[in-house]
C-alpha cells in the first residue's frame, strides 16, 4: 500500500479509473461531480488518454460507447440531472453491450434540486431509469477508499460482462477527504477478444457465461452494431423467438457473474436482535449508531449491500434472519425500502429512517429510530 | 467511378433485401459514397460508419465496414468517441434531416465546432421517412407533411449555413440526381481533414412525393434541374423557398463544396490539435 | 481527544477567510501524527462569500461517520458562521471566536483573529492561520512545528514567514 493521504472521493473515483485502464473520457460539467471531469481533464493526456467535454450528458454517453466500441476502457460521471439524460444511453449500451462506467454523485432533487447537498434519490432510477426490461449494475461504496475500490471493480465487471456500471454515491462522499491507503496495484480485466477469424465470427454469438466476445472497430473484424433487437449476427430482426432469446441473455449474463457483481458487508449480525439497512454515506452512521448502541448494551447489527442491483436478495434475507427489527436508512423517502420489505416478505417488522431534505442522516437519528421503533432494542 | 462489382465488395449479401422503398434515391447515394471509399483507397477493416435513426441512417447496416446504428440524432457523439478513441480509423456519419437537425442538431453543430476528423453525410428528403412522412426542420414552406396537413409554416433550415457558421471545415452540397458529382464530393470529404459535411438532396416519393403529388422516385429526381451553381428541388419550383433565398435569385439553393478552410483538429489528446 | 479518541472540529468564517484550508492543514497535521482524519466542507455559493464552514473529525483509528457532529471545538470567524454553524457544539467544547461575534457563548475564548491575520499578512485569507495557531495553544493535541511544516507548505512561498508569523501571533492570544 502507498502511504495514507488526504483523498476526496472525486479524486479518488478518477484515481481509480486510471489505474482500472480507463483511457477515455468524455463528460459535461454538473455539480456535484465536476471534479471527476477536472482530475480527468488533467491526467488522462499524461496516460496517454483522451478527454472531451460534450456538449451534454446524452453525447457524453454517446461518446463514452462510441470509444468502448474502438476499444478503450471508457467513464463518464455525472450527478441527477445528468444521470435523468443519460438514461437514453444507458438503454443503447445494455442493448449494444458496450462495456462502459457511469459515475452518477447524488444530489438533492427531484429536478434541480439542491445541487451541493447529499441525496440517495437515485438508486431505483439507476435500476429502471431507462425504458425496457434491462438488466442493471449498481455499486454503492460508503467511504473514499470504497470509492477507488469499487470504482476500480466497476470496470473489471464492465469487461467481463459488456455492461454499463453504474457507481452511485453521493455529494458528501465526492466532497470529503478521507485518509486512504491506495493500493500500489489493483486488478484490472479486458474485455475478451475473438477466438475465430473475421470470416467466421458471429458478433453476438456469446460464451458459455452469456457475454459476446467484443473485438475492437478496426481490429480486422467489419461487424454491425444496433440499438435495435438484433440476431446473433447482430443484424436487426423482428422475430418474437430472437427478442425474447436476446433479452432473456442479457439478464442470464448478469446473473451467470452475480457472484463477481453481488457484495454485502455485514458486522455485529450474530446476535443482533435489531439489523439496520444502509448503504453509502448512510452506512458510515449507522455503523457509528451501532457501536453507540453497543456500547449501550444493545444487540444491534448491520447489513450493508455495496451492490446495489442486482439487489442482494439471498444476502439480505440471510442477514436478517432471527432479528426482531429491521430499521431500513437511507437519504430518500423509501426506495431500497421497497426491496427490502420484498425480501423481508413480512417475516420481521421493518421500521424507516428516511430523510428527502438534503441533508446527511446522523447516527443520533439512527439511534432515536430504534429507541421509538422498538422497546428494549437499547437497555 | 468505382464499378458495380466493386461497390458490391463492400456490401453486406447477406443482410439484403434491404429495407428502402422503391424509388428511393438513399441507395443511389450510398452507392456513391462506397465508391468514393474506393477512389480514396481506404482499407475497409479501418472504415468505420454511425448512423442514428431513420430511413437514411439505416443504410450502414449494409456496408461491409465497422457500423454502428446509434439513437435518434446521436450519431456525432458515438462517432466522436470511435474517432478520439482510435484516431487511425476513418469516421463517417449518415444522418437524415430530422435526425441530423431536430433531435440531433446539438452534437451536430458541437462535432463541427470542434473540428473532429468525421464525414458528416445528411440525407435530406424533406420529411421523416422511417416515422410515416411527418414534417421536418427541411420541409419547405407550403409542403405537405402528415404533420402539417395544411402545409408547412415553419422556416427550414438551410443546413450547409448552418454547419459554415458551426465551424464545419468541409461544406458541400450535392444531388442525388447527379451521382457522379455526389461520388466526387464524397471523395472531397473524405479526404479533408477535419470536420467535412455533405448535404445530399435526396427524395422520398413513399412520403413526401405521395402528399405533394410529386410522381414516383425517377420523377421527382428528374425534375431537380440545375442551373448554374444552383439546384432546384421540385418543390422550390412549384411554391418557392423564400425564407432562404435572396429575392433575385430563382428558387433553390447552392450546390457544390460551398466552404474549405483549414483550422486545427480536435484530437483530445495531449499535444492536442494537429 | 475525547473518550472513544475522536475528536470534531469545526471552522466556521466568511468566504475568503481561509477557513478551508486551516482544516486542511489540520486534517494532513492529523496524518503526520499517526491519525486519520476526514475534512468536509460547505461547498456552492457558501463557499463564495456569505456563512461556511470546514470540518475536520480527527480519529486514533480508522473515521467512522466522516462528517463532524457535535464539534468539541469550534473556531468561528464571523458572527453569522458562528449563529449557523457554531452554536450547536458539544457541551465541553473549545470555543474560539472573533472579536466579531456578538454574542458567544460562556467561557469562550475572543479574538481578535480576522484583525491580526489583516495586520500580519494583510489580508482576510490568512484568517484561518491565526484560527489554527488559537486552536493549536487551547488545546494540547496538535503537534505545533507538524502544524508550522504543514501551513509552510500549503501558503505561497512569498507568504510563508508572515503565515509563520499570523500563526504564532494566534498562539499568543491563549493567556
Amino acid at each position: 500500500m502507498n502511504e495514507p493521504r488526504l483523498i476526496r472521493g472525486n479524486e479518488a473515483c478518477a484515481l481509480a479509473a486510471i489505474a482500472a485502464g480507463c483511457r477515455f473520457y468524455g463528460g459535461y460539467p454538473i455539480t456535484p461531480s465536476s471534479e471527476i471531469a477536472e482530475h480527468m481533464a488533467r491526467e488522462l493526456p499524461e496516460v496517454g488518454g483522451v478527454f472531451v467535454q460534450m456538449e451534454d450528458e446524452i453525447s457524453s454517453l454517446g461518446a463514452v460507447i462510441g470509444a468502448a466500441f474502438a476499444g478503450a476502457k471508457a467513464m463518464t460521471a455525472t450527478s441527477g440531472p445528468g444521470f435523468s439524460l443519460m438514461q437514453e444511453h444507458i438503454g443503447y449500451a445494455v442493448m449494444a453491450e458496450a462495456p462502459c462506467v457511469i459515475v452518477d454523485v447524488m444530489r438533492g432533487g427531484p429536478s434541480t434540486g439542491r445541487p451541493t447537498s447529499p441525496s440517495q434519490g437515485d438508486v431505483m432510477q439507476a435500476r429502471w431509469g431507462t425504458h425496457g426490461d434491462h438488466p442493471a449494475i449498481v455499486f454503492a461504496p460508503a467511504s473514499v477508499a470504497e470509492i477507488f475500490e469499487l470504482t476500480v471493480k466497476a470496470f473489471v465487471v464492465a469487461e467481463r460482462t459488456r455492461m454499463p456500471v453504474i457507481v452511485l454515491y453521493d455529494e458528501v462522499l465526492g466532497h470529503t477527504a478521507e485518509t486512504v491507503a491506495l493500493p500500489e496495484e489493483v486488478t484490472v480485466a479486458d474485455r475478451r477478444k475473438p477466438e475465430v477469424e473475421p470470416e467466421a465470427f458471429l458478433p453476438m454469438l456469446p460464451a458459455n457465461d452469456g457475454v459476446p466476445p467484443l473485438p475492437a472497430f478496426g481490429d480486422g473484424y467489419r461487424f454491425h452494431v444496433t440499438g435495435l433487437v438484433h440476431d446473433e449476427r447482430g443484424f436487426p430482426s423482428d422475430d418474437p423467438a430472437v427478442a425474447g432469446a436476446l433479452l432473456r441473455r442479457l439478464h442470464a449474463k448478469v446473473e451467470n457473474h452475480r457472484s463477481e457483481i453481488v457484495d454485502v458487508a455485514t458486522s455485529h449480525l450474530d446476535d443482533a436482535d435489531v439489523v439496520i439497512f444502509a448503504y453509502g454515506i448512510v452506512a458510515r452512521a449507522a455503523e457509528e449508531a451501532v457501536a453507540m448502541a453497543r456500547r449501550q448494551g444493545g444487540r444491534v447489527g448491520l447489513v450493508r449491500p455495496r451492490t446495489l442491483w442486482p439487489f442482494p436478495d439471498a444476502e439480505i434475507a440471510e442477514a436478517v434472519r432471527g432479528a426482531r427489527l429491521v430499521v431500513v436508512c437511507e437519504m430518500n423517502l423509501g426506495q431500497m425500502l421497497l426491496e427490502v420489505e420484498r425480501v423481508v416478505a413480512g417475516s420481521v417488522p421493518i421500521a424507516a429512517v428516511l430523510r428527502g431534505d438534503g441533508e446527511p442522516i446522523d447516527p443520533d437519528e439512527i439511534l432515536a429510530a430504534l429507541d421509538r421503533d422498538m422497546e428494549g432494542a437499547l437497555p | 467511378m468505382t464499378t458495380t462489382a466493386q461497390v458490391r465488395e463492400h456490401l453486406r449479401g447477406w443482410a439484403m433485401p434491404h429495407v428502402l422503398c422503391p424509388g428511393c434515391a438513399h441507395g443511389i447515394v450510398g452507392r456513391a459514397f462506397l465508391s468514393a471509399v474506393d477512389d480514396v483507397g481506404i482499407d475497409p477493416d479501418q472504415m468505420a460508419v454511425v448512423a442514428g435513426i431513420g430511413c437514411s441512417s439505416r443504410l450502414v447496416g449494409y456496408l461491409d465496414f465497422c457500423t454502428l446504428h446509434a439513437t435518434h440524432g446521436r450519431a456525432p457523439s458515438f462517432a466522436a468517441g470511435i474517432k478520439l478513441a482510435r484516431p487511425e480509423l476513418t469516421v463517417a456519419v449518415f444522418s437524415g434531416d430530422g435526425d441530423g437537425l431536430a433531435i440531433g442538431g446539438n452534437h451536430l453543430i458541437h462535432a463541427a465546432r470542434r473540428n473532429i476528423d468525421l464525414t458528416v453525410v445528411l440525407f435530406n428528403n424533406e420529411i421523416y421517412g422511417m416515422t410515416g412522412g411527418q414534417a421536418a426542420p427541411t420541409t419547405s414552406v407550403g409542403a405537405i407533411a402528415s404533420t402539417a396537413p395544411r402545409g408547412s409554416v415553419e422556416s427550414p433550415f438551410d443546413a450547409c449555413k448552418l454547419m459554415i457558421g458551426a465551424g464545419a471545415t468541409f461544406v458541400a452540397r450535392a444531388a442525388a440526381s447527379e451521382p457522379y458529382t455526389l461520388a466526387r464530393i464524397f471523395a472531397d470529404a473524405l479526404d479533408h481533414e477535419g470536420l467535412s459535411f455533405v448535404e445530399v438532396l435526396s427524395d422520398c416519393p413513399t412520403y413526401f412525393g405521395r402528399y405533394n403529388k410529386l410522381g414516383s422516385g425517377p420523377e421527382m429526381l428528374a425534375a431537380i434541374t440545375r442551373s448554374d451553381n444552383r439546384i432546384a428541388i421540385p418543390l422550390a419550383g412549384k411554391r418557392s423557398i423564400p425564407t432562404i433565398d435572396p429575392p433575385d435569385l430563382p428558387p433553390g439553393v447552392e450546390l457544390g463544396t460551398l466552404h474549405r478552410e483549414h483550422r486545427p483538429v480536435f484530437t483530445g489528446r495531449a499535444g492536442g490539435a494537429t | 481527544m475525547t473518550t472513544n479518541g475522536r475528536l470534531d472540529v469545526r471552522f466556521a468564517g466568511a468566504g475568503g477567510q481561509g477557513i478551508v484550508m486551516a482544516g486542511e492543514v489540520l486534517a494532513a497535521a492529523a496524518l503526520r501524527m499517526g491519525r486519520s482524519a476526514a475534512h468536509s466542507k460547505a461547498y456552492g455559493p457558501a463557499s463564495r462569500g456569505g456563512a461556511s464552514r470546514s470540518d475536520v473529525v480527527v480519529s486514533d483509528g480508522a473515521v467512522g461517520f466522516p462528517l463532524v457532529r457535535r464539534p468539541n471545538i469550534v473556531v468561528a470567524l464571523t458572527d453569522e458562521a458562528y449563529r449557523k454553524y457554531g452554536h450547536d457544539h458539544a457541551d465541553d467544547a473549545v470555543v474560539i471566536v472573533d472579536v466579531d461575534v456578538a454574542a458567544p457563548r460562556n467561557g469562550a475564548l475572543v479574538a481578535p483573529i480576522v484583525e491580526t491575520a489583516r495586520r500580519i499578512v494583510g489580508t482576510d485569507v490568512a484568517s484561518g492561520v491565526v484560527g489554527l495557531g488559537v486552536l493549536s495553544r487551547s488545546l494540547d493535541v496538535f503537534d505545533v512545528d507538524i502544524l508550522r511544516g504543514t501551513i509552510a507548505e500549503r501558503v505561497p512561498a512569498a507568504l510563508e514567514d508572515a503565515n509563520l508569523e499570523a500563526f504564532a501571533a494566534g498562539r499568543e492570544m491563549v493567556g
